[in-house]
């Protein structure tokens, strides 16, 4: 429990948390603190998420969740390390993952801080496709904050490098799309979360559409266009 | 006192206030520099705490950038700090650049971190106004595990928890598979679209279903889907060519293909099952009831 501590040295003192990664002092403790940390708040997170269906489902959710954000964070964190490097970066890997568990990390506390909200709308509403977009926005925004500390734990950490800084600024930009795009299609790959009531619980759902489409269609129901299939 | 005098006196007036003044200054600057090495690090009043730290951080903003990272407060290394005038040494000047860098990309809407004075505070969390922030982070995950408990704990006999008991809160997901009931008696199974009722008891069983997968929902609801073919359960075993329908716990044989194909039976509907199970059926009238006695299987 002891590494909890490190979201408050990310949340409240966050200039020196990046100068620190740039001196590569305690990168191994941080990054051990912040995957202990990351991996308690989007278990708790994801229990939430399953409960709306079965206490397997809430289980199940409490597994994958910090899996769906690791596993992103391992397939594009390589492109991210070569594009710097390309571009005059003199970050080491280990820094380039440190910094991107930084954002994991941002996400999965203000994830947690929502789960009251989130449990509160469990207990209170029952329509499946409202709850479902709710937790699409609370993980958009808890996502987007979470990069922009990215972004700006990436300006500090690179500094000091010799040019290159707009297009590195450029590649960051264009890698936070990427990650966005990775960590949704692994998203429905490795669906549900939620688990769709009338539907037994099932580990992993057989691939078929894609998110964005679930999305829209669920956004159509909601304002009555038409029903889900 | 002659005109002479008066300039000479006023001279010397002068040298002794730009003295004075020169010592008021150094004396000033000198208090200020104790001041800053001996400043306690000490959590603010909750009432003041938020002009101190505003006037904190002006004062701050202005000052050359602090050394590097001290984990706990008691345990700093005693050193001597750069005092104002003084440029940091063996430190990294890119710190000084850093509002500039978060402006200038103009996303810099996080606040800006809290510095509170003293040199053994520097930087770390722990100068910073304590707010419990560890420990509340801790209750607030004990809380929540605790409440996924509580609403995850089945409160009646079959199973239902709180988590799931809002009355509508199996709102339907349209798929194949999804079995329906109206007002009426007949259980229907959703598939491609289409509404296929589930002609038996037997039908409902072999097919796999089971009660609490029954939606009951309002007839309007139904009537959005065309009606498909009706679910039998038709058997065969592999010794013999003759197909049965399986209807009210009896097997029914149907007579010919053509029957078989104006009753609406589809050979996709076969299942093959053991010929002695078959023949331990009790035999119902056939299909049509004149075709004559059935034959065993």
């Amino acid at each position: 429990m002891q590494d909890l501590g490190v979201v408050e040295t990310i949340l409240r003192n966050r200039v020196l948390f990046f100068e620190q990664i740039r001196q590569g002092t305690g990168l191994a403790e941080k990054m051990r603190a912040m995957l202990i940390s990351s991996v308690i708040f989007f278990a708790l997170y994801g229990g939430v998420l399953g409960s709306t269906h079965s206490l397997w489902q809430a289980l199940s959710s409490a597994a994958k969740l910090p899996v769906l954000f690791l596993a992103t964070l391992f397939i594009c964190a390589p492109t991210l390390y070569f594009f710097n490097v390309l571009f005059g970066s003199n970050q080491s890997l280990t820094q380039n993952v440190a910094l991107i568990l930084t954002a994991i990390t941002v996400t999965a506390v203000l994830l947690l801080s929502f789960a009251p909200i989130s449990l509160f709308f469990l207990l209170t509403t029952s329509h499946y496709q409202f709850f479902k977009l709710l937790n699409v926005g609370i993980f958009a925004v808890a996502g987007i904050m979470g990069v922009l500390f990215l972004s700006q734990g990436m300006r500090i950490v690179a500094a000091d490098a010799a040019d290159g800084d707009a297009a590195r600024r450029r590649v960051l930009r264009l890698w936070m799309f990427l990650y966005a795009f990775v960590g949704s299609q692994l998203a429905w790959t490795i669906r549900p979360f939620i688990g769709a009531p009338s539907i037994e619980f099932e580990l992993f759902r057989q691939l078929g559409g894609n998110f964005y489409a679930n999305i829209f269609a669920s956004l159509g129901e909601i304002l009555g266009f038409f029903t889900v299939q | 006192m002659s005109t002479n005098d008066r300039s000479k006196t006023d001279q010397i007036l002068d040298l002794l206030l730009d003295v004075l003044s020169e010592r008021q200054e150094r004396r000033g600057r000198a208090a200020e520099a104790n001041d800053r090495r001996a400043a306690p690090v000490l959590p603010l009043p909750s009432s003041e705490a938020p002009v101190q730290r505003r006037a904190e951080e002006n004062r701050t903003s202005r000052t050359p950038p602090q050394p590097p990272p001290v984990t706990r407060a008691q345990d700093a290394p005693v050193v001597d700090w750069p005092t104002p005038d003084e440029p940091p040494t063996g430190l990294s000047t890119h710190p000084a650049e850093w509002p500039a860098i978060l402006a200038a990309d103009g996303d810099n809407d996080w606040p800006e971190p809290v510095k509170a004075p003293g040199r053994a505070a520097a930087d770390s969390v722990e100068s910073l106004p304590a707010i419990q922030f560890e420990r509340m982070l801790r209750r607030l995950a004990i809380l929540l595990v605790l409440l996924l408990i509580v609403v995850n704990i089945p409160f009646n006999r079959s199973g239902l928890s709180l988590a799931r008991a809002m009355p509508d809160a199996r709102s339907l997901i349209i798929r194949d598979g999804l079995v329906l009931k109206g007002s009426g008696e007949k259980i229907y199974v959703l598939e491609n679209n289409q509404k296929r009722w589930i002609t038996s008891l037997e039908a409902f069983e072999w097919h796999g279903y089971r009660w609490e997968q029954v939606n009951v929902v309002d007839d309007t609801f139904l009537d959005r889907f065309a009606d498909g073919r009706p679910l039998y359960v038709l058997l065969k075993c592999g010794l013999s060519a003759h197909i049965y329908a399986l209807e009210d716990g009896q097997k029914r044989w149907i007579k010919d293909i053509e029957t078989f194909k104006t009753e609406g039976f589809v050979w996709e509907d076969v299942k093959f099952i053991g010929c002695n199970t078959l023949r331990q059926m009790p035999t119902g009238l056939p299909i049509p009831v004149n075709a004559g006695p059935s034959p065993e299987p």
